[in-house]
């Protein structure tokens, strides 16, 4: 009984409001105070997608985000396995270090690479975004993997070396499949981070680098609330999509490696 | 044994170099470029120009106030969520309603903050149908106002999954015998939440505390949206000085900047020195 009642309130905190983006990007005239819109309709997903950048914007956003998590996931690898496996002179300070983004605000940082990235030709560059959108995501997939790591353990890897396996061949067949959890969720939360970059973006890419959220902030300020909704059930769709999308070439990738 | 050594030191630089490199190309160089900026044009003379802004001083206290308030209300809420998920939910896969909201931006939780709580939201409406208010002006103002409140239930909402998800584990981990333990001495709840699931909780609250303290008081994408023109954001305030065009507020801007990563790591430090003997004696007892 109890166990119903909390389902119901976190679903009601939660995933209510959501879902809700639902009716009110079909409900063109929805006035204070009906509960519920005289007419359902499809003009807002129209508007939505008669924003000429919108498509681009919406490519931006996904090459942008794969490269993000690809470098990501290299370093967390490489990283995750440092720390975990590794004992060594120093390693505090290294730890710090790479935990440092997570206290300096990356506005600062921003800003401060601002003048330098159009020195060397990064600003106004999606390479220079991707850049700058590892500073608010490497150091959680860094701890993420390197919790994966204390976890897996260096034994298992241990028994395999002692069979004389070869590096890639343990990594392939031990590291890949038992990280599977923490490659997933360093690839959810690396893309939804760089999903959600406004400022940084919008810094570095001068606004020549046209991402979805370069497009919402404008749209916030002028546009009818219904258009934003379906903007905004589009920002909830894209990382589930991008996930979906990641489990099928988790299988191809098995099926393919037998 | 040297040669170990060596190939040991090897791997080691292949493993961390790159990202050691990465952060401290990104994130030592802005800072460092960003101080220098900030001494540029005036010297000293923009951390003074700022301190002694008007604007500075209102944005200062209601930074602290949205940030902590945001925290405080987070951690509580968090870890209420988490003992509720741990009691009721340890096995089944509806606790993933949970973690909803983390696949949002906080831009979009923003709009959904907007849509349900502002004077002709959801809400609104029903309160005038449940008979509570026959106006929409009577429903009270919750978004672009003056405290924030908007922007604290944002930051609340979004961060209450991060706070359940770093406490779960936790609470996993506690060795269910204590909690036999303090009911056979005849302790209720509240003892055994004081006595075995708080010391277990403390060392991960205080870093999660800390982590969204320094990610809400530097925060921009929210305060963008649902502030109010005065009092701003720190961060809004350093963006749009910096937009400004003017050389002058461009220093100042970053110097703005360089003092709040000065307070974030000087109460990180501070944070992590009181806490310390706590935190140290509990993972101690862990062992």
């Amino acid at each position: 009984m109890k166990k119903k009642i909390y389902f119901t309130l976190f679903s009601f905190v939660f995933l209510f409001p959501i879902f809700f983006l639902l009716p009110q990007s079909f409900a063109w005239n929805w006035r204070w105070p009906q509960m519920v819109p005289d007419t359902f309709q499809l003009r807002a997903w129209n508007a939505l997608f008669q924003e000429p950048r919108l498509i681009e914007a919406l490519l931006v956003t996904i090459l942008i985000g794969i490269v993000v998590v690809v470098v990501n996931l290299v370093l967390g690898f490489l990283s995750g396995k440092g720390l975990s496996h590794h004992q060594f002179k120093g390693k505090t300070i290294i730890e710090m270090i790479l935990m440092a983004p997570i206290l300096v605000p990356s506005l600062a940082i921003a800003l401060g690479l601002h003048v330098t990235f159009i020195k060397i030709g990064l600003a106004n560059h999606w390479l220079g975004v991707v850049l700058v959108h590892l500073v608010p995501t490497l150091p959680y997939t860094i701890r993420i993997f390197r919790s994966g790591y204390d976890r897996l353990g260096k034994r298992i890897l241990e028994q395999g070396m002692t069979l004389g396996v070869s590096k890639w061949k343990i990594f392939c067949s031990i590291e890949l499949p038992l990280l599977l959890p923490t490659i997933r969720s360093a690839v959810m939360l690396t893309f939804i981070i760089s999903l959600s970059q406004y400022a940084l973006t919008a810094i570095i890419g001068g606004g020549t680098v046209v991402t979805l959220a370069m497009i919402y902030y404008p749209f916030f300020q002028s546009s009818n609330p219904t258009v934003l909704a379906s903007f905004s059930f589009v920002f909830f769709l894209l990382p589930i999509l991008f996930l979906l999308l990641f489990e099928v070439g988790v299988k191809l990738l098995k099926k393919w490696a037998g | 044994m040297k040669l170990f050594n060596q190939s040991n030191s090897f791997r080691l630089t292949v493993f961390l170099l790159p990202s050691v490199a990465i952060t401290l190309l990104l994130t030592g160089y802005g800072i460092l470029y960003a101080l220098s900026n900030s001494l540029q044009n005036d010297g000293i003379g923009a951390y003074a120009s700022v301190v002694g802004h008007t604007m500075f001083q209102s944005s200062l206290v209601f930074s602290l106030k949205v940030t902590s308030i945001s925290t405080g209300v987070s951690l509580l809420l968090g870890i209420l969520v988490a003992k509720i998920i741990y009691s009721y939910f340890k096995t089944s896969s509806l606790k993933l309603v949970i973690w909803v909201p983390m696949l949002i931006p906080h831009f979009v939780a923003a709009y959904l903050v907007l849509i349900l709580l502002s004077q002709s939201g959801l809400f609104s409406s029903a309160f005038f149908h449940l008979g509570i208010i026959s106006d929409r002006m009577q429903f009270p103002i919750l978004v672009f106002d003056q405290a924030g409140v908007g922007i604290i239930v944002t930051y609340v909402w979004k961060s209450i999954p991060f706070v359940v998800l770093m406490l779960l584990p936790v609470f996993y981990e506690i060795d269910r015998r204590f909690v036999q333990v303090v009911q056979t001495l005849g302790g209720g709840q509240f003892e055994v939440f004081k006595m075995v699931e708080w010391p277990w909780l403390f060392p991960v609250l205080i870093e999660v505390g800390l982590i969204l303290f320094a990610f809400i008081i530097a925060a921009f994408e929210v305060p963008y949206l649902l502030g109010v023109t005065d009092p701003k954001m720190i961060s809004v305030l350093a963006y749009q000085w910096f937009y400004t065009g003017d050389w002058s507020f461009r220093s100042m801007s970053m110097a703005l900047m360089i003092l709040l990563t000065l307070f974030i790591l000087l109460f990180s430090v501070v944070i992590f020195q009181i806490t310390k003997k706590r935190r140290f004696i509990m993972m101690k007892g862990r062992m």
